[in-house]
């Protein structure tokens, strides 16, 4: 006879750091090559690349050590004696909120580290702004991961009070809305830092234009995993009628892979945007000022798909 | 370890002996002390740096005036042309937001932006005040115009759309900072109560770290973007489509 919540809780422990290790294992690899391959191009700046190439490492390895510290939150609280499926049920949703979003980070947060690196073997004797670059675009990527992981205390906190089914259903489906929520978005981000970074290396004068554009975009790329967030806490909170349970549970679920599956492909689209118009001001810095404001606007109407789901799961989450 | 506690505040009824009750009328104590803080080192710091502009001469001076000057190359840049009112909106959302992300550093104090009522209430006050200025340049008729564009039938999710932008601002920051707290007080709970984890904390930087990396390096970014898409959001608002009219 297998005793399925300590199954689920042990699987969730397991599956919140191994698959976080496997995606910064992947990116950290992604970072040496390119480092590697940059010392290759440009010996002489082997001191500037090497520097950029660790501290893009440690950044890297944000995403496993917040999947390290759920593995301990989890393994630190077992599983009470009543219910004990309903809780596993609902650390289940915590495994996957930061599971799929640190895997997704994990590899993408990579790619600014690549880009710089090459950067700075064009243009070696400008690596410090470069860096300075890298540092930020680096650090905003893991956002999501700060969110995916607040969504996933929430649940821990509030997982001792389960008492049915429809509530653990509830939590694993705010946690599956934040980890799917953060795919697309992580990626789009993570296109758009790389060609900030790439764009420097092919015109260094535009280092200011470059800084103050790549902050806005990052910020409205960013836009749809704080609807997955909104929609993350909104259905950790709610309170839900005890009768009715099939269509309950059904409902709790359809909100969240509606707004998971919502902020994909915005996400990713608005990335690549504003990925053309960096590499469009490097080109030509006196457009700076109507390929930037082109950008978002494009950026603001891709965003209302985003807006779409998000309704939708509110009526869905709410209204029933 | 400790239980991390996510809701923490003292709450304060200060109508309750007039006869209003009721949640809506509550106030966080935490918040409301912070946030005085905030604003009395902000009075300070007005003080001092007017003080070091009548010398002219000085460290202090210099540091006044590039910061000045930054932020009305960063106006120029995204606004195209210079108002001191826009200069001076953004910047002192600037300043306010950067110390409250900042507060923490002081002991026993905490951010007031990890409480969702203080980054709500600014997002409210920055989108407004891009409103009321788009009212101003465009007029009102052209205004409500806006929202029937471009057919009629898009009039709901244009209002979507502009409370979209509140919800995004604020909880873009509200979800930054209240994560970073977040994390920063696992820490403290993890190592707490052990001297030999606090002092190998200590010992290898990874205390100032969280802080210095939660508190300033993320609070700066934080309160960047806030005033940055504020920015945005106002030469959005108050652009005047001359492509249009040259055509006619």
């Amino acid at each position: 006879m297998i005793d399925y919540s300590q199954l689920l809780h042990y699987c969730s422990i397991a599956f919140a750091v191994g698959v976080n290790s496997v995606g910064v294992g992947i990116g950290e690899g992604r970072a040496s090559v390119a480092a590697l391959k940059a010392i290759n191009q440009q010996p002489s700046a082997q001191n500037a690349i090497g520097k950029v190439a660790i501290i893009g490492t440690a950044l890297i390895e944000t995403s496993a050590v917040l999947g390290l510290f759920t593995a301990i939150i989890l393994f630190r609280n077992p599983l009470p004696e009543t219910n004990a499926l309903y809780v596993a049920i609902a650390e289940v949703g915590c495994a996957l909120a930061i599971g799929l979003s640190g895997f997704i980070v994990g590899i993408v947060s990579s790619f600014p580290t690549e880009q710089s690196c090459y950067s700075i073997a064009r243009q070696p004797f400008f690596s410090n702004k470069i860096l300075n670059l890298t540092l930020l675009t680096q650090s905003i990527i893991q956002s999501p991961l700060i969110f995916s992981f607040l969504v996933l205390l929430f649940i821990k906190t509030q997982a001792a009070t389960i008492t049915t089914l429809a509530d653990s259903v509830r939590y694993l489906s705010s946690g599956l809305c934040i980890g799917l929520g953060s795919i697309g978005p992580a990626i789009g981000l993570a296109i758009f830092a790389k060609n900030a970074c790439k764009s420097i290396g092919i015109n260094r004068h535009v280092y200011g234009k470059i800084l103050t554009f790549s902050i806005i975009s990052l910020a409205i790329i960013e836009t749809p995993i704080i609807f997955a967030l909104l929609i993350s806490l909104v259905l950790a909170i709610i309170s839900i009628p005890t009768t009715n349970m099939i269509t309950t549970i059904a409902a709790m679920l359809a909100a969240g892979i509606c707004m998971g599956l919502g902020t994909l492909f915005p996400g990713i689209s608005s990335g690549k945007v504003a990925s053309k118009a960096c590499i469009q001001i490097a080109y030509r810095p006196d457009a700076h000022p109507i390929v930037s404001r082109v950008s978002m606007l494009a950026q603001g109407l891709i965003d209302t798909c985003a807006i779409y789901a998000l309704l939708i799961s509110l009526m869905i989450a709410i209204l029933r | 370890m400790k239980p991390i506690e996510i809701f923490k505040y003292t709450n304060w009824k200060p109508f309750e002996y007039l006869g209003i009750h009721g949640n809506f009328y509550s106030i966080h104590a935490e918040t409301i002390i912070s946030t005085w803080v905030v604003l009395g080192i902000i009075l300070v710091a007005a003080i001092v740096s007017r003080h070091f502009l009548k010398k002219q001469v000085g460290v202090g001076n210099y540091l006044v005036v590039s910061f000045g000057q930054t932020f009305i190359d960063l106006c120029n840049q995204i606004l195209g042309n210079f108002k001191y009112k826009y200069f001076a909106f953004i910047t002192s959302i600037f300043c306010f937001i950067l110390l409250c992300n900042c507060i923490s550093l002081i002991p026993w104090l905490d951010e007031p932006t990890q409480d969702l009522n203080t980054t709500v209430a600014m997002g409210i006050i920055a989108i407004a005040y891009t409103h009321i200025q788009s009212v101003k340049v465009h007029g009102l008729w052209e205004y409500i115009k806006e929202y029937f564009s471009p057919f009629i039938l898009m009039f709901p999710l244009n209002i979507v759309g502009k409370l979209a932008n509140v919800v995004s601002i604020s909880f873009r920051l509200f979800g930054n900072i209240f994560g970073g707290a977040i994390i920063s007080q696992i820490y403290h709970n993890a190592v707490e109560g052990s001297i030999l984890l606090e002092s190998i904390g200590i010992l290898s930087t990874l205390d100032i770290t969280v802080k210095v990396f939660f508190g300033l390096f993320e609070g700066f970014i934080q309160a960047f973007v806030f005033s940055m898409l504020t920015l945005t959001y106002l030469s959005v608002a108050i652009q005047k489509d001359t492509v249009e009219k040259g055509n006619v």
